[in-house]
């Protein structure tokens, strides 16, 4: 019973125009909305194909990792550098 | 096996890596708004988790090497201060790139933004410190550490708190499944990678720490 009620007053509170309906546009001429689309078109293709900003970014990234794999790479040379001096120095002290 | 652990954890990211890469570029779909540049997003964002975390790990290691003086909370606190200014290097980096295509501007100067680059610029402090400063100012440089920590919380809730361009901490909970499968392997990669190199650096340090003290005993053995 409440719910025969309460379709009437759902069906009072639609608004006129559903989706599906045509509506006309107001206060564009064809040939603005025909040039509005033709943007609309050329900023969705632009975005589809933004490779210049992934590639920077990616590219940004990488090399930052791969900088500071160089500079490990380097501190670990050095320290290999380092222990093999004071085994020279060890081993000659040593040996004296 | 733990002194290969590292090794592994690079080898394991350099494994998933190109899984990722081609998950991001090939299976995940273009994002209806701002278009193929929202790929930036899967590594952009656990860049700046990364760099959050590493910054909370060196406040909490500075902490521990203030109050102990271990020489293995000194090195995870340096260690940890390096990965987080490379990883937060790469969000202050990528997010203008981000910005630049979806707001037009690289840089807005919102809350998130600044308490970013805040984090960095005391991250960058700390390091000046550690590398270049006395030996005494250790203990300074471990304060400085501390307050790059304090500041984790502020980014985290700087969308929130006040009105910034970046969306709020609930859009990344609320990703379709789909974007958190493409978003699951690049975060494990990135976080096998930087713990990798962290554990390579923190060996590094301790081993410079060990043949420093070396030196010291074989130059008073000789005087």
């Amino acid at each position: 019973m409440e719910a025969l009620s309460a379709e009437p007053a759902a069906a009072a509170q639609a608004p006129d125009n559903t989706p599906d309906e045509y509506a006309p546009v107001a206060g564009r001429s064809l040939a603005e909305v025909e040039q509005v689309r033709q943007l609309e078109s050329i900023a969705a293709q632009k975005a589809a194909r933004d490779y210049q900003h992934i590639i920077w970014a990616y590219g940004i990234l990488w090399a930052l990792f791969a900088a500071y794999g160089i500079f490990l790479w380097r501190r670990s040379a050095r320290l290999r550098a380092d222990m093999s001096d004071l085994r020279r120095e060890l081993g000659g002290r040593e040996g004296r | 096996m733990r002194r290969f652990l590292p090794d592994v954890m690079l080898l394991a990211a350099a494994a998933i890596f190109p899984y990722s890469v081609a998950r991001i570029f090939l299976d995940t779909p273009i994002e209806r708004t701002m278009g193929t540049a929202f790929k930036i997003f899967f590594f952009h964002v656990p860049m700046g988790w990364l760099c959050m975390l590493m910054a909370l790990v060196c406040g909490i290691a500075a902490g521990i090497e203030l109050r102990r003086r271990s020489t293995t909370a000194s090195a995870v606190a340096l260690a940890a201060a390096e990965i987080g200014f490379v990883c937060g290097l790469g969000v202050l980096l990528t997010g203008p790139i981000w910005g630049n295509a979806t707001w037009g501007k690289p840089w807005t100067g919102d809350a998130r933004q600044m308490s970013t680059a805040l984090l960095w610029l005391i991250l960058a402090a700390y390091l000046l410190i550690r590398h270049y400063g006395p030996e005494n100012s250790r203990r300074l440089a471990a304060a400085l550490a501390i307050f790059g920590a304090v500041d984790v919380p502020i980014i985290y809730y700087a969308v929130k708190l006040w009105k910034t361009t970046h969306p709020t901490t609930e859009v990344v909970g609320s990703l379709p499944p789909a974007l958190w499968a493409s978003l699951w392997p690049g975060l494990g990669a990135l976080v096998l990678c930087t713990l990798g190199l962290m554990g390579i650096r923190i060996r590094q340090l301790l081993i410079a720490e060990e043949l420093d003290d070396a030196w010291v005993r074989l130059a008073d053995r000789r005087g």
